[in-house]
C-alpha cells in the first residue's frame, strides 16, 4: 500500500569558521587596459558560483557592465589569500572583500577625477565607466582615460582590501560568546513522501523550502544551490552509506554507494526570504551548507508521517522500513503498547 | 599490434591506429583531443563519458576503440557548428543547468539521443533518459527543465 507523509524540519547555520579562527579574504581592483576592470581574488568556484556573484557585485559598486569585470583566477604569484571554498563562507567573505575594494577604487576615480577637473567629487558625476562634471557631462573622462593620465603621474588607479570580522571564541565552561559566527542562515523545509509498505521504497514528491539568505545576490544561483543541496540531504537520508569493516570501504563506487539519480530528484517550491540582518555584501549571507541540512530531518519525520514508524538510523532503507513495520505488527499482535 | 579503424566523428571522416585494449573514451581524449568527453567512474556507473556511437548513447569508458571501426560518433563538441550552439546547449545556459559542469557533456548528449529517439518527451521520459548520468551539483532540476524547454522550443524537431 501506498501512503503519503508530511515532514518538517527547520535549521540555523552559523557560516564562516568562525570562533575566534583568523578568517579572512583579500582582494583587489584595478582599471586594466583594453576596456576591462580587473579584480584578483583567489576564491575558488566549483561550481557555486561565486565568481558569477562578485562579478556583479563589483559591477554594481563601479556603476559598470558586467562584461567588463575580468577576474583573475586562482594564482599564488598574482594573488592573496581568499580563505577556502568551504564553510560557506565565499560570498560573504571573498564578496565582502570584493565590495570594499571595489568601493576603494571607485573612490580614487572620484580622488584622480576631480583633480583632473579641478572639482570637489560632489560635482562630479558616473555612468557606464564615464565620469564627468554634472555641470558639463558632455566634456567626460573614461576609466581608462584616467588611468592613463594618473599613470602619467607614476601612480595607479587601483585598490586592495581584505574582509576581516571578529569572531569570539565560546566560552569553555558555558559555551556562550558574544559573536560566534559572522552570522547566520536559517532554512525550512516541508517535504512530502510517499512510502510504499509492500516494498519499503520511499519517494520524495515534493520539497517546499523557505530560506533566509539575507539577499540573492543571484537568485537563480541560490535556487540551484537549493535544489542540489536538498536532493544531497535526499541522499543522506534514505540511501548514501559508505560501509566500513575493518577500515575497509566495502562499496568504493557509485553501484555500492547510491547517489540520487534524476529519477528521485522531487518537484520543487522555493521561497528565498530576503531579510538583510547581517554585515553580507548588500546584505547576502552564505547557502551552500545550509541547503542540505533541513532535507533528511524532514524526511524522516515525512516518514514518521506517512507510516507511524520512527526510524532513527541513517539512510532510511526500503530494508529498515519493512523491518520496522513488520517489527510493529507482531508487537500489535501481541498488544504491546506503542510508544510512538 | 595496432588495429587501423575508420569511423566518422562529428562529421568528419577519419583514420587511426589504435592499441586493441583503448577505450573509446581514451582515443577520443587522448589521440583525437575530444576533452569535452569526461571520465568520471571509467566503470560505467556515472554516464559522465556519455557519447553518440551511431545515434545510440554509449559509455565510452566502456567501449573499445575498435568496435568504432565503420560507425558514426558524436560528441559535445559536434554539437554546435561552431557559431550556433544547440537548442539543447543554449536552454542549459538559459536554466543554469550547469553547476562544476563535470556532468554537463554527458547529461547534454543523453539529452540529445533522446530527442533523436521522441521528439516530445514528457518530464518522466527525460528523468528516466537522464537516470544513467549522475549530477552531484544541481539536484536534476534545471537540467530536466532545460531539456524540456528545448523540447518546447522545437529542439526536439
Ligand atoms: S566514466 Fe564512463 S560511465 Fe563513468
Ligand atoms: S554540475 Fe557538477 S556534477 Fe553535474
Amino acid at each position: 500500500m501506498k501512503k503519503n507523509g508530511r515532514g518538517i524540519a527547520t535549521i540555523m547555520f552559523g557560516f564562516g569558521y568562525g570562533a575566534g579562527f583568523p578568517d579572512h579574504s583579500i582582494a583587489s581592483a584595478e582599471i586594466e587596459d583594453e576596456g576591462k576592470i580587473l579584480i584578483r581574488t583567489a576564491a575558488a568556484d566549483v561550481g557555486q558560483g561565486v565568481l558569477t556573484t562578485i562579478t556583479q557585485i563589483a559591477a554594481e559598486v563601479l556603476k559598470v557592465k558586467p562584461e567588463i569585470i575580468q577576474i583573475i583566477p586562482g594564482d599564488t604569484h598574482l594573488i592573496k589569500n581568499s580563505g577556502s571554498s568551504s564553510a560557506t563562507r565565499q560570498t560573504f567573505f571573498t564578496g565582502n572583500a570584493v565590495k570594499e575594494a571595489s568601493e576603494g577604487l571607485l573612490s580614487n576615480i572620484y580622488h584622480y577625477a576631480s583633480i583632473e577637473f579641478r572639482s570637489n567629487h560632489v560635482e562630479l558625476g558616473i555612468k557606464d565607466g564615464y565620469i564627468f562634471r554634472n555641470d558639463n557631462p558632455n566634456n567626460k573622462l573614461s576609466y581608462w582615460e584616467l588611468a592613463e593620465k594618473v599613470k602619467e603621474s607614476g601612480d595607479s588607479l587601483k585598490a586592495e582590501a581584505s574582509f576581516f570580522p571578529r569572531t569570539d571564541k565560546p566560552d569553555p565552561n558555558t559555551g556562550q560568546g558574544e559573536k560566534i559566527y559572522v552570522a547566520y542562515t536559517f532554512v525550512t523545509q516541508v517535504v512530502e513522501v510517499e512510502v510504499d509498505t509492500d516494498t519499503g521504497i520511499v519517494q520524495v514528491l515534493k520539497v517546499y523550502t523557505s530560506a533566509d539568505i539575507g539577499k540573492a545576490i543571484n537568485p537563480q544561483n541560490v535556487e540551484g544551490q537549493i535544489e542540489g543541496g536538498t536532493v544531497q540531504g535526499i541522499g543522506m537520508a534514505l540511501m548514501e552509506e559508505q560501509v566500513i569493516k575493518e577500515g575497509i570501504t566495502l562499496n568504493p563506487d557509485l553501484t555500492g554507494y547510491l547517489i540520487p539519480t534524476s529519477m528521485d530528484t522531487p518537484r520543487f517550491a522555493t521561497r528565498l526570504v530576503e531579510n538583510e540582518d547581517s554585515e553580507g555584501p548588500f546584505g547576502a549571507k552564505g547557502v551552500g551548507e545550509p541547503a542540505t541540512i533541513a532535507t533528511t530531518p524532514a524526511i524522516a519525520n515525512a516518514i514518521y508521517d506517512a507510516i507511524g514508524v520512527r526510524i532513527f538510523d541513517l539512510p532510511i532503507t526500503p530494508e529498515k522500513i519493512l523491518k520496522a513495520l513488520k517489527k510493529r505488527e507482531t508487537e500489535n499482535k501481541i498488544g504491546k503498547k506503542e510508544d510512538f | 599490434m595496432k588495429h587501423k579503424i575508420r569511423f566518422t566523428i562529428n562529421g568528419e571522416v577519419k583514420e587511426i591506429e589504435v592499441q586493441p585494449n583503448k577505450t573509446l573514451l581514451k582515443m577520443l581524449r587522448e589521440d583525437l583531443d575530444l576533452i569535452g568527453v569526461k571520465e568520471g567512474c571509467g566503470a560505467g556507473e556515472c554516464g559522465a563519458c556519455t557519447v553518440l556511437v551511431n545515434n545510440k548513447p554509449v559509455n565510452s569508458c566502456l567501449m573499445l576503440a575498435v568496435e568504432v571501426d565503420g560507425k558514426e560518433i558524436l560528441t559535445i563538441e559536434g554539437l554546435s557548428d561552431g557559431i550556433n550552439l544547440d537548442p539543447l546547449q543554449e536552454s542549459f545556459l538559459k536554466h543554469n543547468a550547469i553547476q562544476c559542469g563535470y556532468c554537463t557533456p554527458g547529461m547534454v548528449m543523453s539529452a540529445k539521443a533522446l530527442l533523436n529517439r521522441n521528439s516530445h518527451p514528457k518530464e518522466e521520459d527525460v528523468k528516466e533518459a537522464l537516470a544513467g548520468n549522475l549530477c552531484r551539483c544541481t539536484g536534476y532540476k534545471r537540467i530536466v527543465d532545460a531539456v524540456l524547454d528545448a523540447v518546447k522550443k522545437g529542439g526536439g524537431k
